[in-house]
């Protein structure tokens, strides 16, 4: 049995086959053809990918998704090892409650994507009542027009997406300061090392690993967001906020061009790849 | 021991009546679970399944009168979402599959393209030449197709009004010059001024265009092709623009008129007390007279869309259409009798939406009321959205100009030819 795996790989690779690849490779069809969802296609080419790589909205379109993925990818990272770094060391302290914050923090990861815009949407209302205008407000604050200013409503839809994420980038950096023996800790006490020294001397060059692993994947969760974009501001005002997920879902289901539609999605997949190999090639090396 | 057996029979009675009529409509069927026939049918979420219980309840009634009287068939409901454009668009792929629902809920911006696909059955047999003539010109022209077939039924219209609290702006303004100056009033009151929709979604070009079509403007000619932007009706479209760029850069409106993105945004402003003007659709007046006090709510009058002049004057009108997707005469038979028996009339009078021809404003009393008067004499200037399948790529190149225009991130001029450019090249790959 041993020299004949692929009997035993069959199932699988027909399984995978079934629900991963065949629909990619339809995807690559549609992209070379005309067809749009209005009707199928008719022709085949590499028109699709001239005009729809050619489209003048598109550089602006790459650009927020550069933006938006950068913001929110370094947010991310920040705001998962705050909280983690604040559970181990609750932790370590034996203080109550830890368990709570870190259900607390897990409880924004599993609302869906709609939900968290449609919730944001409400806190940044620039209506007389928006929640927090209208904190700024009882502390002598100036309101802030946090989704009408097209640079405010970047920023707005990183924070969304940062509140979302940070249980995911947090799993990752507990686990990974857990994984930290103690006896380095003490032997840097023992040296005199301050919270800063062991920090930057130990925590950061231990998790080193951890950091870049969950730089690639909450890369990639961030390039495929678009539900919350699209609660909170639809990619507005004009096109200030629409990144390349939600212009795909915009291009297909409003201009009903199924092949431009293809053509970004495998432009999403390529970039996606990418971050994978470097992804899997990060692994190779901590190997 | 009578009383006693009375008293008990008539409380089974109650108790197995709801159970009965409850066991008949669920989450996904109308209608014994195990009838011989099934007519699948896509319908919103407004109605039978409504989050208001009185309008469920009052469509329940009315559907489960209409299954009783057909035993051996049940209707199989398929709850759409609020995503009209994406549900639009898996509906008319799913139909042109061959695995669309038998009959189904369009919306009326889409049905141009449902006939264009060729996915819709006649119902011609099941309609009298009298009732398709009494439908409104404009619904009469958007539901039948050159050889006269009747492919859809348009069952309720709607359209945009101007909402204003009479006790801040007691006079309607008939022009936009007055309905700056009315903004303007409303904000030294200490009010948000005009609020309309600028945001990213269909009602900022819908309710917007009555302002383009007041000066004849035309989005696409007689083949669909945009022309919105060249010609005369260029001029026409900047000077729509600049009057909604004008409001905002005079503070008539506030900047987040960008921001809104539902109508629901304006009755909530309007029960806080913060608008006292808005652009909104006429089924918001029964909303508001539910949500507001009764003392405030008698403040709230409607008027026409004001226009560049009094005498210019246009408003968006929609509305949802039923259309039948399946080739079994049986089912398309179904279809048709539960429009007429649930929707039109009946359906019309439960929901307060405006009926689509003239006789049955007469026929039922819910349509008595002087806000009636003034939606019927509005409708009088209603145009529909052009039945053209590039009408939703110029829809969202509107929102997108508008958005930018708004927000002070491009010029009417430049982000006018960018929408066009781009609405021609989405009529080019259609």
């Amino acid at each position: 049995m041993a020299d004949r795996p692929y009997l035993w790989l069959l199932p699988v690779a027909l399984l995978l086959g079934a629900f991963y690849v065949v629909p990619v490779a339809d995807v690559v069809r549609l992209s070379f053809s005309d067809a749009t969802l209005l009707r199928p296609a008719d022709s085949f080419g590499l028109q699709s990918w001239s005009v729809t790589l050619g489209a003048d909205g598109l550089g602006g379109i790459l650009w927020n998704t550069a933006e938006f993925t950068l913001l929110s990818v370094l947010g991310l990272q920040l705001a998962g090892l705050g909280v983690a770094l604040l559970l181990a060391r609750g932790d370590r302290r034996g203080l109550r409650g830890m368990t709570v914050l870190r259900t607390v923090v897990l409880a924004a990861w599993v609302i869906p994507g709609i939900a968290n815009g449609l919730i944001w949407q409400m806190l940044f209302s620039e209506a007389p009542f928006g929640a927090v205008n209208s904190t700024l407000a009882l502390m002598g604050l100036p309101r802030v027009a946090w989704l009408s200013d097209p640079g405010n409503a970047m920023l707005s839809a990183v924070i969304a997406n940062i509140w979302q994420g940070t249980a995911f980038s947090m799993i990752v950096f507990y686990a990974a300061r857990s994984a930290i023996g103690p006896r380095l800790y003490e032997a840097a006490e023992v040296d005199g090392a301050g919270a800063g020294a062991q920090f930057l001397y130990i925590t950061l060059p231990q998790m080193k690993g951890a950091i870049l692993v969950n730089s690639v994947i909450v890369t990639i969760q961030t390039l495929n967001t678009f539900d919350s974009i699209l609660a909170l501001t639809g990619g507005g005002p004009g096109r200030a906020t629409e990144v390349l997920s939600l212009h795909i879902f915009n291009l297909v289901f409003t201009n009903f061009d199924l092949a431009g539609g293809s053509v970004l999605a495998l432009v999403l997949v390529a970039i996606s790849t990418v971050l994978t190999l470097i992804y899997i090639a990060v692994l190779a090396a901590r190997r | 021991m009578f009383l006693t057996r009375a008293a008990t029979l008539t409380t089974v009675t109650a108790l197995a009546v709801p159970v009965s009529a409850q066991d008949l409509i669920t989450r996904s069927r109308v209608g014994p679970e195990d009838a011989e026939s099934s007519m699948s049918f896509r319908l919103t979420a407004y109605d039978l399944y409504s989050s208001d219980p009185e309008m469920k309840a009052a469509f329940e009634e009315l559907f489960t009168d209409f299954i009783t009287a057909r035993p051996g068939w049940k209707i199989e409901t398929q709850i759409a979402t609020d995503n009209i454009n994406q549900e639009q668009a898996r509906l008319l792929e799913q139909a042109r599959a061959g695995r669309g629902p038998d009959c189904a809920m369009i919306d009326s911006s889409q049905l141009a393209t449902f006939k264009n696909a060729g996915v819709l059955t006649p119902m011609n047999a099941h309609f009298s030449d009298a009732q398709v003539a009494d439908l409104f010109p404009y619904v009469r022209d958007a539901v039948t197709d050159a050889d006269g077939d009747l492919l859809a039924w348009w069952w309720f219209t709607d359209l945009r009004v101007l909402y204003r609290d009479a006790s801040v702006i007691p006079d309607a303004p008939q022009t936009w010059e007055a309905a700056q100056q009315a903004g303007l009033a409303s904000v030294e009151e200490g009010y948000e001024g005009l609020l309309f929709s600028a945001g990213r979604w269909e009602g900022t070009t819908f309710d917007w265009l009555g302002n383009y079509w007041a000066q004849g403007g035309r989005l696409v000619d007689d083949a669909g092709r945009p022309v919105f932007g060249e010609g005369e009706n260029r001029e026409k479209f900047l000077n729509a623009v600049r009057y909604y760029k004008g409001l905002v850069e005079s503070g008539a409106a506030p900047g987040r008129v960008t921001t809104i993105s539902g109508y629901d945004a304006m009755n909530a402003a309007a029960a806080a007390g913060s608008a006292a003007l808005f652009v909104g659709g006429n089924w918001q007046y029964d909303q508001l007279r539910k949500t507001l006090p009764e003392d405030t709510f008698a403040n709230w009058e409607v008027s026409e869309l004001p226009g560049p002049t009094a005498d210019q004057r246009a408003t968006g009108t929609g509305g949802w259409t039923i259309g039948a997707l399946s080739d079994d005469p049986d089912k398309v038979r179904m279809c048709a009798e539960m429009i007429q028996e649930i929707y039109s009339g009946e359906g019309n009078a439960v929901q307060g939406l405006l009926p689509t021809s003239a006789a049955q404003y007469e026929e039922y009393d819910a349509f008595e009321g002087p806000q009636f008067d003034l939606f019927a004499e509005a409708l009088e200037n209603g145009q529909a959205r052009p039945g053209a399948p590039v009408y939703p790529e110029i829809s969202n190149q509107i929102q997108i100009l508008m958005g930018d225009v708004l927000s002070g991130a491009a010029e009417p001029e430049a982000a006018l030819d960018q929408a066009f450019e781009a609405s021609l090249a989405a009529y080019d790959r259609l």
